[in-house]
């Protein structure tokens, strides 16, 4: 047996066995807070000349004062003051009129509250008057010990607002001392919670003055924090003050089910499994309860919320990266959807049933089709956009015409901007950016990045949230770092990474995008640059992060330290990974960096039939920019080769759309090209025409020179300076040849002395 | 030190006893003058030590120890005390407290501060009834115990507190939810006053595992042997426990009750029905009217479908007291043996309405909604026991066998799995997984369970007869057919008549199995015993027309080449069976 002190008290909540978190039917009930507000309001519909300024002030405060969780009557005066200063004293007097005094006096209150809306502005169904009928509804109901009760608790929470808050009589003060070492809740907010500066935030650290929330407060506040989580991560509370506010509303009500998916997501956000399961079990087992009260659909309810909870589960697993266990849950599901005949369900689950195969890195086009067909025929919008959207990524890598897939993705938006689904028009927006990217088209690339970005969310009017914080975001944003690094301006990448850094912190879930494209940037800098040392940390953190990534820029660091049979080995290996998850636009990389190889090793003619498979598999995927790539490749093969004439051709070809879209070292490169095929040609050029044809490589040099000089990029700016120097020396023009072998020789000084001239043969 | 050693260690704590129990009367002089103390004081955990004092021997009646002597003090606040204890009987505490306030006797100040704390008690129970709204019902609070808390700091502080009064400061920690404060100032009481055993259940209650209740150093004396068995039932170490009882019934306390209840409970905990039922048997003849445990002991008689006993049981209490939890749950459990599930489920209610936090009715409740197949009503009464105590293995495992009937067994799996962690070697738990994963076709985590099951020891002797199956439909014969045998020699060995034993079974899948690898003998016996089961006799005898065909063939072919097929067939009928001794497989064993 217990001990006998356990109170034998009679649960009121159960009857029949089954615990009715509400049996009074109502939602909200009176608190002195309350009453404060009822009394505010009760002054404002009264007294009728009011400063029009002071009139909308007030307005504009009555719905948070309502929503938010109670205040203590200190806070809610200074709230009302920075309104409205006169109405201060008017609710003062009112309050302490009613404390004062007798429980008569709080009865009278109540008696005359409906007086005063019955000829105003408040109409019964508005905001206002909903909320006075509640109150009153709900006063009506308390029985005389209850009234008394609020009576008394009036009294206290009127006087706790007349002194100033530390300063309690002394036997309170000496308890105070007590338990002030074993509470740490009474301790008010660290600084951390100020700079979320809200209203609501900033006195949920002090635990004395706030009672529990009701249950009109505690949904309004899971479904705030829940939006946040969800759209912008940093502005909810942190993980372990969200985890404690909810572990408390879960002390006064147990049967608050929302309360424990909240604590899901919250758990998610931290990567804790072994909570999250719990709570979303703990969900799912409370929701069933209500499904089972059977508000209009009984049976149906009940058996619906399993489906979605063992669906649920199945992403949870997903989330966590355990497929099996996914894939089981995900089978349980549909199972159990299909006894039901649940179509919608059985969507959902399609679509997830594609998601996973694709997370495994098998082929699901054939499921996603099906998936987008059904959706579509039961005017599922969402899950039919999703599908297409995972259809035209897939369809990008595996090259199907460009034009079919920004046609299906001009197709869906339509359908976003009708249903506003915000949220598919950003993936949109995001993919679509991805998309020209790939092909090599980057201007088309940032403005779609723009638009993203500069588009004011559909739903930002809700809570005032400006930037959001979901994947499409952070997957423009990286975007368009990367392409301000291509361009050399790396002042503005430190900043997008920064801004970055900030709305995605390392914990979070996409965290691992930028810190991957800053990675990516910071070796692609420290290579051009040529300082080998530098980039070789990178590697190792890119590998971290993208296995596959990771060996190929070891690969590249490798055979730009001459170690070249350690680099064939490394590409031999990327590229079975490649064909493996059918990444192309890696094999293609792969196959040029091994042509590359190919001429450290003066095998040139071994490097033909490698740039000729690359340049149709290019053609084939629509990878404009790559193609290029390839085709500057091969123009150096045959220069090498000794065919100057079909090398230039081939430049000159590809020259136009290098410039247009290309990276600024890519530009320099073409030209750098260009002018070596140039001065070769000069050579065989008659007499008359040969000493034009030099001028001609001299000034494409000079071009090429700017690219580099922006780019920071030393050992192909060395170089171009000795063929410069060269040229010059050919057209006598003593002066600037020696200002250029002057140049040379700084640069070479200043570059490690292993890599020698034509160590950068493109 | 590691944990072996440690439970070594706890071994050989569990046999030795203090040397005190050597004298038996001394323990009784001490007991009396106990319950006159706490009979003083309004406790009424005297009860226990009255209990333990009726179970020893009377003394003479020069040894009956004399009531204390009173001190100047105490005569001072005779009056007030007399009158404050009578207000205190009749339950009014605020009047009791009135009078007694300014009363300097420790024994008036204890009931002062008692009186204010019941009352605080009374109050707040009260006023659950009509808070203001349901989300206050778990703000409501005893407001007296922020005030006795101050007061009872400064009295300790000052060294002011005898042995009650510690008891109550710890209460009041507890009732705070200062548990590390609350523990050292019961140990302090234990010290300041061995012999009063309120204070030792409050610490039983405080101590969550084996290393606190080390690191606690507590007065030596016999309570403590007491309170170690209490505590080591509570912490589910029930070996432990049941040697400690042992060696205290040895002692000379064999006619308690209190003991012999909670050997019976300890034996309830580790499932040796027989043993608990004989106990809880002796126990009803020495105390017909005693209600505590019975809800343990009804759970037994339903666990070994005894009815009438049940029913008598039922009666019984009801004529004693309707209205006790017990009485209830053992009502409970009588109309579920009698599958009157509905009615079952409302008795388990009214124990509620008695008590929302007994533990074992919202589980029961729990299994009556199951049977009932209402099963959303299930889960909410399941997850209210896991609310009540998260270490519920029965109401995880109920939550599994719920969500497997839903036909979730993916879902069911996080449940199972919870309760396997909380009852690491009990094979149900295993079954229920292993089940699951098959459901799931995951063989092989499945005969992983089943095997795992088996190896802690069986209770429903299911867990190979499953083995074996998986191993069939895998094709895995050999491994089928040992499972088969060690699940006959398991059935036969352990004598008892079971209702589901697939014996049958396994003969015909074993006659099978040695007809395939030629070990005609071992199919013949085995086909012969198949003969003694209903349902496989048709296939027994079936077999054993198809081992003698082959026999006459192999020795046709073999010995007699010139004798024709065509006529031996008949000759088998005729020729009888050479006898075989009973079953005997031990040269097959593994």
């Amino acid at each position: 047996m217990a001990s006998v002190h356990e109170s034998l008290y009679f649960n009121p909540m159960i009857s029949n066995g089954v615990v009715q978190a509400n049996i009074f039917g109502i939602k909200d009930w009176v608190t002195p807070y309350k009453i404060a507000l009822l009394a505010l309001l009760h002054e404002m519909s009264t007294t009728k000349p009011m400063a029009l300024l002071d009139r909308r002030r007030l307005n504009k405060l009555i719905l948070p004062l309502q929503q938010g969780p109670d205040l203590t009557f200190e806070q809610l005066l200074s709230t009302v003051e920075e309104c409205c200063a006169p109405m201060v004293n008017a609710v003062k007097l009112r309050l302490f009129l009613m404390a004062d005094r007798e429980l008569q006096d709080m009865e009278h209150f109540f008696a005359i509250l409906p007086n005063a809306f019955s000829d105003s502005e408040a109409y019964k169904t508005s905001v206002v008057g909903l909320y006075m009928r509640q109150m009153l509804l709900a006063y009506n109901k308390l029985s005389f010990s209850q009234v008394y009760k609020l009576y008394k608790t009036l009294q206290q929470y009127c006087r706790q607002g007349q002194r100033p808050p530390r300063d309690f009589s002394t036997l309170a003060a000496e308890d105070m001392e007590l338990t002030s070492n074993d509470d740490p809740g009474a301790d008010p907010m660290d600084g951390e919670e100020l700079d979320a500066g809200s209203l609501h935030q900033s006195d949920l650290g002090c635990d004395e003055a706030r009672g529990p929330l009701s249950q009109k407060q505690a949904e309004y506040f899971l479904a705030r924090q829940a939006y946040l989580l969800k759209n912008d991560e940093n502005k909810a509370m942190r993980p372990a003050t969200l985890q404690e506010e909810l572990n408390n509303i879960l002390k006064f009500n147990p049967d608050f089910a929302e309360a424990h998916y909240l604590s899901y997501l919250n758990s998610v956000r931290v990567q804790d499994l072994y909570i999250s399961t719990h709570s979303l079990l703990h969900y799912f087992d409370r929701l069933i309860l209500c499904g089972g009260e059977g508000k209009s659909n009984g049976d149906e309810g009940y058996g619906r919320s399993l489906r979605y909870a063992v669906l649920n589960l199945a992403t949870l697993h997903c989330r966590f990266g355990h497929y099996q266990q996914a894939d089981l849950a995900l089978q349980e599901a549909i199972r159990i959807a299909q006894e039901a005949n649940d179509h919608v369900c059985l969507q959902h689950c399609l679509s997830w049933l594609y998601t996973l195969e694709q997370m495994k890195g098998s082929d699901s086009v054939t499921l996603t089709e099906d998936s987008v067909k059904m959706a579509a025929h039961f005017c599922l919008p969402y899950l039919a956009s999703l599908g297409v959207q995972s259809l035209v990524q897939q369809g990008a890598t595996q090259g199907i015409p460009a034009n079919r897939l920004l046609d299906a993705l001009r197709g869906t938006d339509v359908v976003h901007w009708k249903q506003s689904l915000s949220e598919l028009v950003e993936i949109s927006l995001a993919q679509t950016a991805s998309i020209w990217r790939l092909y090599g088209k980057s201007t088309m690339a940032q403005q779609q990045v723009q638009l993203l970005l500069g588009m004011a969310s559909l739903e930002s009017v809700n809570y005032g949230v400006q930037q959001n914080n979901t994947e499409p975001f952070a997957i423009a944003l990286c975007h368009l770092a990367e392409l301000h690094a291509d361009q050399g301006l790396y002042g503005a990448v430190g900043d997008i990474i920064k801004h970055l850094k900030q709305q995605f912190p390392s914990h979070t879930q996409h965290s691992k995008l930028w810190m991957l494209c800053d990675l990516k940037i910071q070796f692609e800098k420290a290579m051009n640059s040529g300082k080998f040392h530098l980039a070789e940390p990178h590697v190792t953190a890119i590998g971290a992060l993208d296995s596959m990534e990771g060996l190929y820029r070891k690969a590249q660091l490798l055979r730009a330290l001459n170690q070249m049979s350690e680099a064939s080995k490394i590409l031999q290996q990327v590229q079975q990974l490649g064909v493996k998850k059918r990444n192309t636009e890696m094999i293609i990389r792969v196959m040029l960096a091994t042509a590359e190889l190919h001429w450290d090793s003066s095998g040139f003619s071994a490097s033909l039939p490698l740039l000729l498979q690359a340049l149709t598999l290019t053609h084939t995927h629509n990878l404009q920019s790559l193609e290029s790539e390839t085709i500057l490749h091969l123009a150096f093969t045959q220069l090498m080769l000794g065919v100057p004439e079909q090398a230039l051709a081939l430049v000159q070809a590809v020259l136009e759309s290098v410039l247009a879209h290309g990276a600024l070292l890519k530009k320099g490169r073409a030209l750098l090209l260009m002018a070596r095929c140039q001065a070769v040609l000069a050579t065989s050029a008659p007499e008359e025409l040969r000493l034009g044809k030099v001028e001609m490589a001299v000034q494409t040099l000079a071009e090429a020179a700017v690219f580099f000089t922006q780019l920071g990029c030393k050992p192909r700016l060395r170089d171009v300076y000795y063929l410069q120097a060269r040229l010059y020396h050919t057209l006598g023009n003593v002066q600037e040849r020696n200002k250029c072998a002057l140049l040379f020789r700084l640069l070479n000084q200043e570059l490690p002395p292993g890599s020698s001239i034509a160590a950068t043969p493109l | 030190m590691t944990h072996s050693s440690s439970l070594e260690d706890t071994r050989n704590m569990a046999a030795t006893l203090s040397g005190e129990f050597a004298d038996l009367a001394q323990i009784k002089k001490q007991l009396i003058s106990v319950i006159a103390q706490c009979k003083e004081r309004g406790l009424v955990h005297s009860v226990k030590a009255s209990e333990l004092a009726f179970s020893l021997p009377s003394l003479p009646l020069d040894e009956v120890p004399p009531a204390l002597p009173l001190t100047e003090e105490d005569a001072l606040d005779l009056d007030a005390l007399c009158l404050a204890k009578s207000y205190f009987d009749l339950k009014e505490y605020d009047r009791a407290a009135y009078f007694l306030r300014g009363c300097r006797s420790q024994k008036a100040y204890f009931l002062y501060m008692y009186s204010r704390y019941l009352s605080g008690e009374k109050k707040k129970d009260d006023e659950t009834v009509d808070s203001l709204g349901p989300l206050e019902k778990g703000q409501v609070r005893n407001e007296a115990l922020r005030e006795l808390r101050v007061e009872l700091s400064k009295k300790h502080s000052a060294g002011e507190l005898d042995g009650f009064a510690l008891y109550l400061y710890g209460v009041v920690l507890r009732k705070l939810d200062l548990l590390k404060e609350a523990v050292n100032i019961f140990v302090a009481a234990t010290h300041a006053l061995p012999l009063h055993w309120g204070a030792w259940l409050e610490l039983c209650n405080l101590i969550t595992n084996t290393e606190m209740l080390k690191s606690l150093s507590l007065p030596d004396c016999w309570v403590r042997d007491f309170f170690m068995a209490h505590v080591y039932t509570e912490l589910q170490m029930i070996k432990e426990a049941l040697q400690k009882y042992q060696s205290l019934t040895e002692a000379g306390l064999t006619k308690s009750t209190y003991i012999i209840s909670q050997i019976a409970v300890a034996y309830h905990n580790i499932r040796d029905i027989d043993q608990a039922l004989g106990l809880f048997n002796e126990l009803r003849e020495q105390d017909p009217f005693r209600i505590e445990n019975m809800d343990t002991f009804s759970n037994l008689l339903y666990v070994r479908s005894m009815k009438p006993e049940l029913s008598y049981l039922a009666h019984n209490l009801v004529e004693i007291d309707k209205y006790r939890v017990e009485t209830c749950c053992v009502i409970g459990n009588y109309y579920s043996l009698r599958s009157q599930h509905e009615k079952a489920a409302l008795y388990f209610q009214r124990a509620l309405k008695l008590n929302p936090r007994c533990l074992g009715a919202w589980t029961l409740m729990g299994h009556e909604y199951m049977e009932m197949k209402n099963t959303s009503a299930a889960i909410q009464a399941y997850r209210h026991a896991i609310e009540v105590n998260k270490r519920d293995y029965r109401a995880w495992y109920g939550l599994g066998q719920t969500y497997e009937i839903l036909k979730m067994p993916f879902y069911s799996l996080y449940y199972y799995r919870k309760a396997h962690q909380l009852r690491p070697n009990d094979s149900r738990m295993l079954v229920a997984l292993g089940e699951c994963y098959e459901k799931l076709s995951q063989q092989i985590e499945a005969k992983k369970c089943y095997w795992r099951a088996y190896s802690v020891g069986d209770v429903e002797r299911m867990a190979l007869l499953k083995l074996a199956k998986l191993h069939e439909q895998l094709n895995e014969s050999d491994d089928a057919a040992q499972c088969y045998i060690i699940y006959i020699q398991d059935i036969f060995s352990c004598g008892e008549q079971l209702e589901h034993a697939e014996v049958s079974t396994a003969l015909r899948y074993l006659g099978q199995y040695y007809f395939k690898n030629k070990l005609y003998d071992e199919a013949s016996l085995c086909a012969q015993r198949c003969c003694d089961y209903n349902d496989a006799r048709e296939e027994g005898k079936a077999l054993l027309r198809q081992i003698s065909a082959v026999r006459e063939q192999g020795e046709s072919s073999s010995t007699d080449l010139s004798l024709p097929i065509v006529f031996n067939p008949l000759s088998n009928t005729t020729t009888p069976v050479r006898r075989v001794a009973p079953l005997d497989l031990s040269s097959v064993t593994p």
